[in-house]
């Protein structure tokens, strides 16, 4: 087996997110590859645009719904930008699934409270997908997703859906500036909209993804919370090649972000070094 | 464990036997500008056994500064992978100790959860005859890491300096096989090799050093290092552990091309740099400590081994005077300070 | 030696720098020093295994550097002209800088042994040297030593090689790139290549392939080769570093013979003579460009 060689994979839909984020469903050529492929929420994947290269992102799609993969991208560099370029029936390639994962299994009969920032919901949604596939699992869940104005919010579909579930609270917001005469979400940065949404910490997990500065400034919010940092969980991404522990790229002092990875809680992330 | 003699005449009859058989013999050779490296000869009389260590490390036997993954094609609107070819056998003759242990110790994360084949395949079609090192050079160090100019770890077959030739003694069953497959070149082993030579290096407290290296991820060790350091990554493109590599997609026309495993060194700032600019290894103080980190206290946490054979081709390399072995001793010295009374090695 | 010492000693007292960039005595024959207190001053030294350039130290692309403060920086003549085309080339201003200029004989092609200066072990870039005491200098320190051994080897090199048909050069280039493993060391070291993202590195478009096959590298070393022409400093500091022995120098050289001979411009540490590469003139030889 060539662990380099990725699987062929048919571009089945895409779906523009923001002015440039995209978000593509691609489905196996071979059958036998998609009946075996397993991954579960959290983990990576190296996807190819022939010609440009490959790309790290986390698989948006929830492992509950098998039949396709979903990544969401912006594009930014050769491949995104090869990627975006691409139509429904191209052909694009995928190794993995690669990494860690939330571990939904130990979060079962608690609360969860998400917290995300601007493409930062790509891996959140994943996860969110999976709890809400598995509702009667779980306790209260909370959303808390921002960007930087309304046209960068993205699965703006689904966080209609979100927000019409009586099961599901949903605090949308966008930094001062950003919102339009229409909006009816918050206006605020989303630390301070964590802070007003205040969720329970009692038998809670919180898991987050978003920028760095979000991120810096969300843990205390939730500390303030009563969220103890063994159950914050974010991911890290450290720029990859390989993905599987060999090219040597993404080490955090001991970590291989790869392999011990993408997955990390905040006291994990307290004791590395800050190279990331 | 088989051991042989091996007359001067007989490792010449044996090379060409190789070579005559259609198997690519790699030894030290002089390249056209008269330094050494490891090429694929052709003939006996090209290979440097006795000469200065090669400039570059073995690595390319194993892991080419680059090499094909697989080609894509576009026929009929479908888009068809083809692997790369699997390659031939190889014979290293005349690979240094520090090399073929270098080897032995990528073996490790190569192997780690996802096999590498590339990798394997190349191990395992490659026997590795080794002849002990009879000259340590003056920045080698391979006593201070737990090795020897006569170490077998890597070999099938070592070569021990003996009258007239060598003791050709089998270290792995393929070197046994190696050994009786081409058992006409071999005779009688001589009675006793001579003493081998040694480096006389005390060796280094790697467990105490990997204790404060663990403790020192912010250290003015680091920025007294990296002022001279130019960041040119030589010392990582001669080196037998380093490892680090990039993929990139060759295009060849609209259709078609290659994707290439290429090496790498995270020496440059572009290694670690997101497209957004964001760099979190952002400057050399940064990517200095990396490369000792991940040498001496990463790589060994994970696997067991320093990352690093002591053959002192980076302290040869630096055209700035960074010296490894330099800063293991500085590191060594503070460990030392810290538990003056200890047992550290 | 004690000229200089004391020299380094004044203007880290006098805080007119905060640090000297100059040679020191390290384990494995001389180095690069960054002196930054007056006291360390008798690290310094200058002989003639003080091969390196040490201008590469002020490049913009070194902040790790930067960061100590005003530096002065000691040169040779062939490092001086590195410095002028760092100041052509708005790289650093010269106030920024302060220069320490030492009259030489010849450097050792190999920093690592203290020996006698010889036609064979004398610094390539040593053959036919004309800037044995540089001109661009705030102060001037040493005595003028004789000058280097060794005849014109490789003017003679060159002439060699302008004598071979294109086929025959081509091979010969073939052969030498071979080792090229695109480790990027000779652009890493250069003092003159300055720019924040390499054509090489840029992917959008690819112009370069990052992979050492024969493609790639000829893409890559002749690419070098013409960013350089007309601007490089004939250092030699990449054909030192190189670890597959490329002989680069050779190709440096060889570019410059042609600069000088189609614009008359010839390396220097004059920084108000304009290259011909980055500047403008209305008499230009080329009529596109008028």
């Amino acid at each position: 087996m060539n662990i380099y060689q990725p699987h062929l994979m048919t571009i089945a839909d895409v779906i523009d997110e923001t002015p440039d984020t995209r978000t593509l469903r691609l489905s196996f050529q071979d059958p036998e590859t998609a009946e075996a492929f397993r991954f579960q929420a959290g983990q990576f994947a190296e996807y190819s645009a022939f010609g440009a290269g490959e790309c790290t992102f986390c698989i948006a799609s929830p492992p509950t719904r098998p039949d396709y993969v979903e990544c969401t991208f912006k594009a930014a560099g050769k491949v995104t930008r090869a990627l975006r370029d691409m139509n429904p029936g191209d052909t694009v390639g995928l190794r993995g699934p690669y990494g860690n994962h939330f571990p939904l299994e130990t979060m079962e009969g608690s609360s969860l409270v998400f917290v995300a920032g601007g493409i930062g919901l790509a891996p959140v949604r994943c996860v969110i997908w999976n709890v809400l596939d598995q509702r009667d699992r779980y306790k209260d869940v909370t959303i808390v997703y921002g960007a930087r104005s309304v046209s960068d919010l993205v699965y703006k579909r689904e966080l209609e859906d979100w927000a019409g579930r009586a099961d599901v609270k949903l605090w949308q917001t966008v930094d001062p500036g950003g919102e339009t005469p229409e909006w009816r979400g918050e206006v605020g940065f989303v630390p301070t909209v964590v802070e007003k949404a205040a969720p329970s910490s009692e038998n809670a997990y919180a898991i987050l993804c978003g920028p760095p500065i979000m991120i810096k400034l969300t843990m205390p919010a939730l500390q303030k919370l009563g969220f103890p940092d063994s159950r914050i969980y974010t991911t890290l991404e450290n720029r990859m090649k390989c993905g599987i522990g060999k090219c040597g790229r993404c080490n955090i002092g001991p970590v291989y972000v790869c392999k011990d990875g993408p997955v990390f809680t905040a006291e994990e992330i307290s004791k590395l070094p800050p190279e990331f | 464990m088989t051991a042989r003699g091996l007359t001067r005449e007989g490792l010449a009859g044996l090379a060409a036997e190789l070579i005559g058989a259609g198997i690519r013999v790699v030894a030290p050779a002089r390249a056209a500008d008269g330094g050494v490296d490891y090429l694929e000869v052709t003939r006996f009389e090209e290979c440097a056994l006795g000469a200065e260590m090669p400039r570059r490390s073995l690595r390319s036997a194993f892991q080419p500064a680059t090499e094909p993954l697989f080609a894509w094609n576009r026929t009929g609107g479908r888009l068809f992978l083809t692997p790369a070819e699997a390659n031939g056998p190889q014979v290293v003759l005349g690979a240094r100790p520090c090399d073929a242990a270098g080897a032995a110790i990528l073996d490790k994360v190569m192997g780690w959860d996802y096999r590498d084949e590339f990798w394997f395949a190349r191990r395992e079609a490659t026997t590795v005859l080794t002849v002990e090192c009879a000259e340590p050079g003056p920045t080698c160090f391979c006593e201070a890491v737990g090795l020897a100019p006569d170490s077998d770890a890597g070999s099938d077959v070592l070569l021990r300096d003996a009258p007239g030739g060598y003791r050709a003694e089998a270290i792995t069953p393929k070197g046994e096989a190696f050994m009786e497959a081409h058992a006409r070149w071999f005779g009688e082993a001589p009675s006793a090799a001579s003493e081998p030579a040694r480096t006389r290096q005390a060796p280094l407290p790697l467990d105490a050093m990997r204790g404060w290296l663990a403790e020192h991820f912010e250290d003015d060790l680091w920025r007294d290092v990296a002022l001279r350091c130019l960041g040119c990554g030589a010392c990582t493109s001669i080196c037998p552990t380093c490892h680090c590599f990039d993929i990139v997609d060759e295009p060849e026309g609209a259709s078609a091309g290659t994707r290439r495993r290429n090496w790498d060194t995270c020496q440059a700032g572009i290694f670690t740099a997101h497209t957004s600019g964001h760099n979190p290894r952002a400057d050399q103080t940064a990517r200095c400590r990396q490369r000792v980190m991940h040498k001496f206290l990463v790589y060994p946490q994970r696997f067991g081994a320093v990352l690093c054979t002591g053959c002192g081709r980076c302290a040869r390399a630096c055209p700035a005077g960074v010296l490894l072995p330099e800063i293991l001793e500085t590191i060594a010295g503070r460990c030392r300070q810290a538990a003056p009374s200890g047992d550290l090695a | 030696m004690k000229e200089l010492r004391d020299l380094a000693r004044t203007l880290l007292t006098d805080g007119s720098v905060q640090v000297v960039i100059g040679w020191e005595d390290g384990p494995a024959g001389a180095r690069p020093a960054f002196v930054t207190k007056a006291e360390d001053a008798d690290r310094l030294i200058f002989d003639p295994r003080c091969v390196h350039n040490l201008a590469a130290y002020l490049s913009p692309r070194r902040p790790h550097v930067g960061r100590l403060g005003k530096a002065a920086v000691v040169v040779k003549g062939c490092d001086a002209r590195a410095v002028a085309a760092l100041l052509r080339e708005s790289q650093i201003q010269r106030e920024d800088v302060v220069i320490i200029g030492v009259r030489c004989g010849g450097v050792l092609a190999d920093p690592s042994r203290r020996v006698d200066l010889t036609a064979e072990n004398v610094s390539e870039r040593c053959s036919g040297c004309e800037a044995r005491e540089p001109g661009l200098a705030d102060h001037l320190v040493g005595e003028m030593p004789p000058p280097p051994p060794g005849e014109r080897s490789r003017e003679t090199r060159i002439e060699e090689l302008e004598a071979m048909s294109a086929a025959e050069r081509s091979a010969f280039w073939q052969a030498e790139f071979s080792r090229c493993v695109r480790c990027n060391a000779c652009r890493q070291v250069c003092p003159l290549c300055t720019c924040d993202r390499c054509v090489a590195d840029k992917t959008q478009p690819q112009w370069i392939e990052q992979s050492a096959h024969e493609r790639g590298i000829f893409a890559w070393q002749l690419t070098r080769a013409l960013h350089h022409a007309g601007r490089c400093a004939d250092c030699g500091e990449c054909a030192r570093v190189c670890p597959a022995g490329i002989p680069l120098g050779l190709l440096n050289r060889q570019a410059a013979r042609i600069v000088e001979r189609r614009f008359g411009y010839r390396a220097t540490d004059d920084p108000s003579i304009p290259a011909p590469i980055g500047a403008f003139r209305s008499d230009d030889g080329q009529e596109f460009i008028r």
